[in-house]
């Protein structure tokens, strides 16, 4: 089974988890950090929801943990909670693809709320109970960067970055 | 679940047993991590490998920054010179006379066959890099055990104590603030030499003095330093301002909330004391076993 497209090229999807990878990186601080969306995350749903043959749980529990390392916290926090929701999506992707990216949002804020509570679960149940539910920020932050992006790359390339 | 390019009857694990699995190894790492210190070789490793990229992802925040600064306005400029002329005519009066304080003590202290304090040697460094970690506080520094750096020594800014090395790597290094929860300083209060414990709350603008017994003379305002009985930090560094003082009915303690002096949130750079701190030599009976 090969793709002739270019959405979704292997070069595609490298590339833009690179790109959320570096974006964490930037030297975020006060309320931009408790703000920040989780880009690394996002990306991989996106993928997930629309190559998902490239997209594996062992790609999530990888970036995951390169996520755990850059914020400086327990190895495998990220990884498990990659992991769900990855799960997620792919048990919601074809229902999701059936809508426009701002009705997607709306569907995929549990989503991207079960892995920041399996964030804060493994967090609190290996290292100690979290200072302030500032946690559950980024789950709405998650979700504007969501309708930002599927937004426009459905502008840009209509549906068609989905499979056929 | 019917996954594109994939056999209908393919025999393969279904996700939710890989799910599963990679569960089963995420609970692995934290353990392993949390438990044995086994992943810190991994960490180093990231941490080697992303140093160049760090270096490189600050720019854009430094920039940002300068720009500020460039854009200030010139009145803002002149009140600051004045400001700081100011403090430089009052500091160079300090200095003279603490070099005489200094020529005196030196002078009592070989009268009286104590050892002679030694100056401590500092590290700059720069912050490179703050994660969002909702369990702990630090932020990661630009220098690390290259530069000389250690766990467990102090960071200090202008203001006073920042916190303490954490983790090291060859080029960066980890920081443990203040008012990081279980981060624990023993400080004495500036007015009147009471000792007691200042721990971090988990957020940036609070410290808890812990165990003072009711009738301590305490009260806002009051400065707290660095008593140096820990043999962590020298004496004298400031930690913290008291800002409110209660006293619960049913503790034996006062409950005393102080603000920490200094913070990333307005210094950039800041100092590590390198050099072992001015610690007392043990008694006798508790070196020999």
């Amino acid at each position: 089974m090969s793709h002739h497209d270019a959405s979704g090229s292997w070069q595609r999807i490298l590339g833009s988890l690179t790109l959320a990878v570096l974006l964490t990186q930037l030297s975020w601080s006060g309320w931009a950090l408790a703000i920040r969306p989780d880009f690394i995350l996002v990306v991989l749903l996106y993928w997930a929801l629309h190559r998902p043959e490239r997209v594996s749980f062992g790609w999530a529990f990888v970036l995951g943990l390169l996520a755990d390392f850059q914020d400086g916290v327990v190895f495998g926090q990220h990884g498990m909670a990659y992991g769900i929701g990855l799960y997620a999506a792919q048990y919601l992707r074809l229902r999701l693809l059936q809508f426009d990216p701002l009705r997607q949002a709306a569907q995929l804020l549990p989503v991207f709320l079960a892995v920041q509570l399996g964030v804060l679960l493994i967090g609190w149940l290996a290292v100690r109970p979290p200072d302030s539910l500032a946690i559950l920020l980024p789950v709405m932050s998650n979700t504007l960067l969501w309708i930002l992006i599927a937004g426009s790359l459905r502008l840009l390339y209509g549906k068609g970055v989905q499979h056929q | 679940m019917a996954i594109p390019g994939q056999l209908m009857f393919a025999r393969r694990l279904g996700p939710t047993a890989r799910l599963l699995i990679w569960l089963g190894v995420g609970i692995a790492c934290v353990s392993l991590d949390t438990r044995y210190q086994a992943m810190e070789g991994l960490r180093s490793g990231l941490a080697a490998v992303l140093q160049p990229v760090r270096e490189v992802l600050r720019t854009p925040g430094v920039l940002f920054a300068e720009i500020g600064g460039f854009l200030t306005q010139h009145r803002q400029l002149q009140q600051e010179r004045d400001a700081l002329l100011r403090e430089r005519m009052q500091l160079r009066s300090e200095a003279v006379s603490a070099r005489a304080l200094s020529s005196e003590n030196t002078e009592l202290r070989r009268l009286m066959q104590l050892p002679v304090r030694s100056s401590t040697q500092t590290v700059r460094a720069a912050l490179l890099y703050q994660g969002q970690d909702w369990f702990a506080q630090r932020i990661t520094l630009d220098q690390g055990s290259e530069a000389g750096l250690r766990a467990g020594q102090p960071v200090l800014d202008a203001d006073g104590l920042v916190g303490q090395i954490g983790r090291v790597y060859a080029q960066s290094s980890e920081v443990w603030l203040v008012s990081n929860t279980d981060q624990l300083t023993p400080v004495m209060v500036e007015r009147t030499g009471q000792r007691g414990l200042a721990s971090g709350s988990g957020q940036t603008n609070l410290l808890d003095l812990r165990y003072l017994p009711a009738q301590t003379d305490i009260r806002p305002g009051d400065r707290l330093l660095t008593s140096g009985i820990d043999r962590v930090y020298p004496p004298g560094i400031p930690v913290g301002r008291v800002t409110r003082v209660t006293r619960p009915q049913a503790s034996p303690y006062l409950r005393v909330d102080a603000l920490p002096l200094a913070g990333i949130a307005h210094a950039r750079t800041v100092l590590v004391l390198v050099g072992s701190p001015q610690v007392a030599p043990l008694p006798a009976q508790a070196v020999t076993p």
